[in-house]
């Protein structure tokens, strides 16, 4: 025990820890400017400064760690000396530009002089001047105002890793620069704004817009991007979002964010957002009253059942829409509309990967803490950059890196490129036989735990493919794969995190079950990369074609019958119709409405000519949506939902955490629920919910795992697997999942062609990202990321225009040369209007997982004109 | 961007370190020494090569100024104005470069033959004034021998 005396107050302390640490327990306030609670001390403002007694000079808080019987001050005449000299020497070069720096009101700079003087300085001669750089698209740098704290430098190197910014030069000469001078062309976190103490990193989305102390209101949300749920706050005025910040400390964020979420919330108020219902007359959609447009529906899908039975009808459900509307869309499918066809993109992989995962080890398998992978004694990452995908997540592989983890990796990662181990980058579409090769090497370092005998022995019928093979066919040398053989089989519980690349393939299954295999020898555990804010709420809420609510098979009878009796109705035994059995049987015309609510499907989902075909195949398309998708243009009746700022529900993360919402502005549609609701009324199914509060408690009695659920648990943090109900326990059995059949070699891909793949940029989120024009002005423009090898070959240069064509269609791109990429792969991402890998890219239905395949496209790329030709 | 030999030499550094940054600096020299000055590319190259961010070796190459960030002239003149060589009359120096060749500091003259840096003291205040010119050391200038000791740089 250490006890010290702040300003003659005794604190006891279990251990060490910094006076300012022992000051901040004692409620004493030690003012401070290189400090953040997010950082490593520092010591470079001097600010902190305290009289230690039988010390003789004054110290700094921030640095000095507390030892038994030490006896501090930290307001004496001294001290206060000292911290007014250290402001006048800040005040010697920080202008006096308050009045104009949108800082001022949250200034830490500003509130200390308040407080401590000087009211002026000695210094006679000029300050420095160096103009503002609107050099970058979203920050504004003022480095007069930089007092060199440096915080914002700690924060990029240390926290998130993208170490985009230096302090250059020297003394009175020195700045915080990127490394091109001007624009940033980094992450774009924005977390360097967050730690900012003055004006000289600044946002320039809210330039001169408003000024802190006339944001009206502050409501405390969960992001809408990805699937990591972070928490952030939106300040509001008028009706109008002024800007997204974090809460340091709050939430499983813990006050860090990504570009996403930061920046792209003025998605909202875009002034493309639907405001009107629209029916479709003579071809063109036309505006319409609610009630006009709730009626035509009605009357529509009555017809469509009785002339052509309920499994003629489709739903696809949504993981930007809540649980609240999810449970409504699939209850409105099921038990109105009698049907089981219901699914979404989270069907594509997030959905069966856990399905698979959960039929071997047991319900709530991937439900882990984010927090849990810096603390882990290994990773293995797979599938997908979690640095792009999942951001705030991907911190944490960083920061487990910084500390000395080691992550292997296997597959193209440029977010992960400086923080792994081992990075494996096997050939085009062999990641199968690398996988194997893995579980092969490991199966000789490491015993069974014996804890399932019938999967071990699955396991042990798979052929073994050795490292020379592997070698061979993966294009990595065998000393590489020994390595990641070697460090894998000392992990004691690794984190394994697992993207929707390598379950998207002929071979998803096979990987699936090798993963399994892997993280069953491992004792790993599981994080499945999520793209989408609510994509486990779609799977939690049953909207999926063979689940209820709460993961509950429908073809299982006890359970079916269970929520049969809830509603008083039958429901079909069997199961319904994957997303892309739905496309599929649209085509054939055996579906004759979709009923699509906040999913843009045409853009979405590959081969965009299909789905467009089958979409306009259908007698009736109904479509809920914040914005004139695509599908929206293809429908019979359109209906205006709110965005997420906009309405109140909750989202279920990828940890399995479920969390609110908060309404922050008024939008001009209505909530998905309620015009199911309405639509459902019609057709003489009461749902009467006052609230989103009502859905949830009545959902928390269908779902026998949200027994009990409440709002008030959620705002209280507590809604973490396993809620409070009852998981399913189906775990260390593997009766009823169908277990492929491995056999090598498998098909090999052709190293003379060249195939396409799907780009997940850190910039941009599905569609959404479209209509932000934030994240649009850091990446405006489509393009396809290219070998250098490659792109040599066919004298292509960065930036130069291309035309990708596939036997789906052609697409015109501006090529990016990469030289980590695979030679016969070429990625384009899916973010841009009419430029989208899924105009070109075709794909076969995994008969096991009911997923598209979407390897094996075949590409001819050509160069049309270089870069400077064009514009 | 950099030379093969510049690879080889700065891949050899790299490996007398426990550590990529450690290397840093003398991989500067080497490029350096190859192309005059320290272009943003080479800044960019240098940092792929070591794996250290590029941002990172900005920050280090411009806190030392023993290092360039402009193409330099043919010759670097390196010339101290610092309290021993200034009372010694190291400004009138500048003053002759000025006039004899149109050299100003932070420059080069107009047919790329030299280039002038005023240095904070190079440790020859007892023979002040002094210069560096590329890696010769010249002391006990005057107005007279400087002229001299330049023309012998072509």
């Amino acid at each position: 025990m250490i006890t010290v005396t702040i300003n003659g107050k005794k604190i006891a302390l279990e251990k060490p820890v910094t006076i300012l640490k022992a000051a901040e327990i004692a409620g004493i306030k030690i003012p401070t400017l290189c400090h953040h609670d997010m950082l490593e001390p520092y010591g470079g403002c001097r600010l902190c400064l305290v009289e230690i007694e039988k010390m003789p000079r004054l110290q700094t808080a921030c640095t000095q760690y507390v030892t038994d019987g030490m006896v501090v001050w930290t307001e004496t005449e001294k001290v206060v000396e000292a911290r007014k000299g250290v402001l006048e020497f800040l005040l010697i070069n920080h202008p006096l530009d308050c009045p104009y720096c949108d800082k001022a009101g949250e200034c830490d700079l500003q509130d200390l002089v308040v407080k401590y003087g000087p009211a002026t300085g000695r210094f006679a001669e000029g300050k420095r001047t160096h103009p503002e750089s609107y050099d970058d698209p979203i920050i504004v740098r003022n480095m007069e105002r930089c007092i060199l704290c440096a915080r914002c430098v700690r924060m990029c190197d240390k926290v998130q890793g993208a170490s985009a910014i230096s302090i250059t030069n020297r003394s009175s000469k020195s700045f915080v620069e990127p490394f091109s001078g001007g624009e940033y062309n980094c992450e774009y976190c924005g977390n360097c704004l967050t730690v900012c103490p003055v004006g000289a990193i600044m946002s320039r989305l809210h330039k001169h817009a408003y000024r802190p102390w006339l944001i009206e209101k502050e409501v405390d949300t969960v992001c809408s991007f990805c699937g990591v749920g972070c928490s952030l706050t939106l300040q509001v005025r008028g009706n109008s979002i002024v800007r997204a910040v974090p809460k340091p400390g709050k939430g499983l964020n813990k006050g860090l964010l990504c570009n996403r979420g930061r920046f792209g919330y003025d998605y909202v108020g875009s002034t493309n957002r639907l405001d009107s219902p629209l029916i479709k007359k003579d071809g063109k959609l036309d505006r319409a009253t609610w009630s006009e447009a709730f009626a035509y529906i009605a009357n529509r899908l009555k017809k469509i059942k009785e002339t052509y039975g309920s499994n003629s009808i489709a739903g696809i459900a949504s993981g930007r829409c809540t649980n609240e509307d999810n449970y409504v869309f699939q209850k409105f499918m099921r038990v109105v509309l009698g049907t089981n066809n219901i699914d979404s993109v989270a069907g594509f992989a997030y959905a069966p990967a856990q399905k698979f995962f959960e039929g071997i080890f047991g319900q709530g398998v991937t439900a882990n803490p984010m927090h849990g992978i810096a603390n882990s004694d290994g990773i293995f990452v797979i599938g997908g950059d979690p640095t792009s995908v999942n951001p705030v997540l991907g911190l944490q592989v960083r920061a487990a890196h910084q500390k000395g983890v080691p992550v292997i990796t296997s597959g193209y990662m440029q977010g992960l490129k400086m923080f792994s181990s081992k990075s494996l980058i096997p050939d085009t579409f062999t990641e199968t036989t690398l996988l194997a090769s893995l579980l092969t090497g490991l199966m000789k370092e490491r015993p069974f735990c014996g804890l399932n005998s019938a999967f071990e022995k699955i396991i042990r019928d798979i052929q073994p493919v050795e490292i020379k093979e592997a070698e061979e066919i993966c294009g990595i040398t065998s000393k590489d794969i020994s390595y990641a053989i070697d460090t894998l089989s000392v992990m004691t519980n690794p984190s394994i995190i697992i993207g929707r690349d390598i379950l998207q393939r002929a071979e998803g299954h096979t990987n699936l079950l090798l993963l399994a295999a892997l993280i069953y020898l491992l004792n790993g555990r599981i994080y499945l990369l999520s793209e989408l804010p609510n994509e486990q709420g779609l799977v939690d809420m049953g909207c999926l074609p063979d689940m209820l609510p709460g993961g509950r098979p429908v073809t299982v009878d006890i359970f079916r019958k269970r929520y049969e009796e809830f509603f008083g109705v039958e429901i079909p035994s069997r199961s319904g119709l994957s997303l892309m059995e739905m496309i599929d049987a649209a085509h054939a015309n055996k579906i004759k409405a979709m009923y699509v609510m906040g999913e843009d499907v045409v853009f979405n989902v590959p081969n965009t000519k299909y789905v467009k075909d089958a979409l306009s195949k259908l007698d009736l398309l109904v479509v809920q949506d914040i914005f004139m998708t695509e599908t929206a243009n293809l429908a019979d009746v359109v209906l205006p939902s709110l965005a997420w700022a906009e309405k109140e529900g909750s989202y279920t993360n990828l940890e399995r955490r479920m969390q609110m919402l908060g309404k922050a502005v008024d939008g001009k549609g209505m909530d998905d629920w309620q015009a199911i609701a309405e639509i459902s009324r019609m057709l003489g199914f009461d749902m009467d919910y006052k609230d989103s509060g009502d859905i949830i408690s009545e959902m928390a009695r269908v779902s026998p795992l949200h027994k009990d659920i409440s709002y008030k648990d959620m705002a209280d943090g507590e809604c973490i697997w396993p809620y409070k109900g009852e998981p399913l326990r189906h775990g260390m059995s593997i009766e009823g999942i169908e277990m492929p059949d491995v056999k090598f070699p498998m098909i090999r891909p052709e190293r003379k062609k060249i195939y396409i793949g799907m780009d997940n940029p850190l910039f941009h989120a599905e569609s959404l990202s479209r209509n932000s024009a934030a994240l649009h002005s850091i990446a405006p423009e489509p393009y396809v990321r290219i070998n250098k090898a490659l792109a040599h070959e066919l004298s292509i240069a960065n930036g130069d225009y291309v035309t990708i064509t596939t036997n789906s269609g052609s697409i015109e791109l501006s090529a990016q040369i990469d030289s980590d990429l695979p030679a016969n792969i070429v990625l384009i991402p899916n973010n841009f209007d009419g430029k989208g890998v899924f105009a070109v890219m075709s794909w076969r239905m995994n008969p096991v997982i009911k997923s598209p395949a979407m390897d094996f496209t075949e590409a001819v790329i050509k160069k049309i004109k270089g870069a400077e030709v064009l514009t | 961007m950099l030379s093969e030999k510049a690879v080889v030499e700065i891949n050899q550094i790299k490996s007398m370190y426990h550590d990529a940054q450690s290397s840093l600096l003398p991989a500067l020299y080497v490029v350096q020494r190859e192309h005059g000055w320290l272009s943003p590319d080479a800044v960019e190259a240098v940092g792929d090569l070591l794996n250290v961010p590029k941002a990172a070796v900005k920050g280090v190459s411009t806190f030392y100024s023993m290092f360039r960030h402009k193409p330099m002239g043919r010759h670097l003149i390196q010339l101290c104005t610092n309290v021993a060589c200034m009372i010694m009359g190291a400004e009138r120096l500048v003053d002759i470069l000025k006039s004899r060749y149109g050299l100003e500091p932070n420059n080069t003259t107009s047919d790329g033959r030299f280039s002038l840096v005023i240095m904070e003291c190079i440790g020859a205040c007892g023979t002040a004034p002094a210069m560096l010119v590329d890696t010769d050391f010249h002391d006990n200038l005057t107005e007279e021998n400087i002229v001299e000791i330049l023309e012998k740089y072509k």
